[in-house]
């Protein structure tokens, strides 16, 4: 039987060698870039065509891409500020791609791209990035009074390595965090369903107890729907939460 | 030509009206299992990134165990720290309204 893990696997589906000057560069297509190709393509026909030919009263297609605005806009809004808003295109691509990456990673046979670390990871470097640049635009070196907390200089030798240091776990607890949901939901159903067909072979009485995993199955699937909608909706917001502290430093007090 | 005065009372009217329509942020709570996910990566990611980063200067500078026991506890501490800020984050969620406060640096210290 298969392994579990044998759906994370990556694939090269087409491979060239192109010798460019003194390097030679291999370029390889793998099942995780055409999945990407498939999750971006859906993603832009799907909003390109939902407000094609905008109506007043929505149709079914627009209403969701107009749902969606609004959903990612109020989240700008409540976490980042109204001047948040200028971050809508960026956030609200990074919402759309891991929402769709989730689900079609839900997809029988398909393959889940933010199930790999490179993905998220990136996608986390870029947001810390981003969070990084506007800082120091909006306050100059003041973007480095994030580090420095209210507190006697004797404490500050402690507390800034401290700050640093959990300014710097963002970008990782944010991809890792996205990485094993996705990583956990996929291999808990395809460990479930070995459990199916291991005990529906194994004849007697085992046969007939094989139904029980099969529910189980059902109730993870309906868990992993939440989950990938959850996982989205957790970095977008959470991407909010960063660009709003480089906006706003401690503007609270 | 229109009274500046009645202008500005117009305006201060509208405004009212569209504070009052503007969408209030509805967000349900995260499970709980949601907040101890969040919670455990925070600590967890915080502790390995501080002890990597001492292993890594260790490398660096000879193989001085010091780095690495000083960055663990620091990896720790901020580990605990982004737990803090996570929880100060969830209470002004479950607060309601207005930006996020991200954090409370008064209280602790």
């Amino acid at each position: 039987m298969q392994s579990p893990m044998e759906q994370f696997t990556i694939r090269p589906l087409l491979e060239s060698n192109v010798e460019h000057h003194f390097h030679k560069h291999d370029f390889i297509f793998t099942n995780q870039s055409l999945w990407m190709c498939i999750v971006v393509g859906a993603a832009s026909l799907f909003l390109t065509l939902a407000v094609a030919r905008p109506q007043l009263v929505p149709g079914r297609m627009q209403s969701m891409a107009e749902l969606a605005y609004e959903f990612v806009a109020n989240m700008i809004r409540s976490a980042a500020g109204e001047d948040g808003m200028i971050f809508f295109p960026f956030v609200f691509t990074i919402f759309v791609f891991v929402l769709f990456s989730n689900f079609f990673g839900l997809l029988p046979g398909a393959f889940t791209v933010t199930s790999q670390i490179a993905v998220t990871f990136a996608l986390a470097c870029l947001v810390i990035a981003t969070v990084i640049v506007t800082g120091f635009v909006v306050h100059g070196l003041g973007f480095l009074k994030l580090f420095v907390p209210h507190a006697p200089w004797y404490l500050l030798i402690l507390l800034v390595p401290i700050e640093l240091i959990s300014f710097f776990t963002r970008p990782i607890s944010l991809s890792v965090r996205l990485f094993a949901n996705m990583l956990a939901g996929h291999t808990m159903l395809k460990v479930f369903a070995s459990f199916v067909i291991a005990l529906g072979t194994a004849g007697g009485v085992f046969t007939a107890i094989s139904i029980a995993p099969m529910f189980l199955i059902v109730a993870i699937s309906a868990l992993e729907i939440l989950v990938a909608f959850l996982q989205a909706y957790v970095f977008a917001i959470l991407t909010c939460i960063y660009l709003n502290e480089a906006l706003h430093l401690h503007d609270q007090h | 030509m229109p009274d500046p005065d009645e202008l500005r009372a117009l305006g201060k009217r509208l405004d009212e009206v569209r504070r009052q329509k503007e969408p209030r942020p509805q967000q349900a709570p995260p499970s709980s299992l949601g907040i101890a996910g969040r919670f455990a990566t925070e600590f967890v990611v915080a502790v390995a990134f501080g002890g990597g980063l001492g292993w890594l200067l260790g490398r660096v500078f000879g193989h001085a165990p010091i780095f690495i026991v000083v960055m663990f506890v620091l990896g720790a501490a901020a580990g605990i720290r982004n737990v803090m800020r996570a929880a100060a984050e969830l209470n002004a969620r479950s607060a309601g309204g207005g930006p996020a406060v991200s954090q409370d640096d008064d209280e602790e210290t």
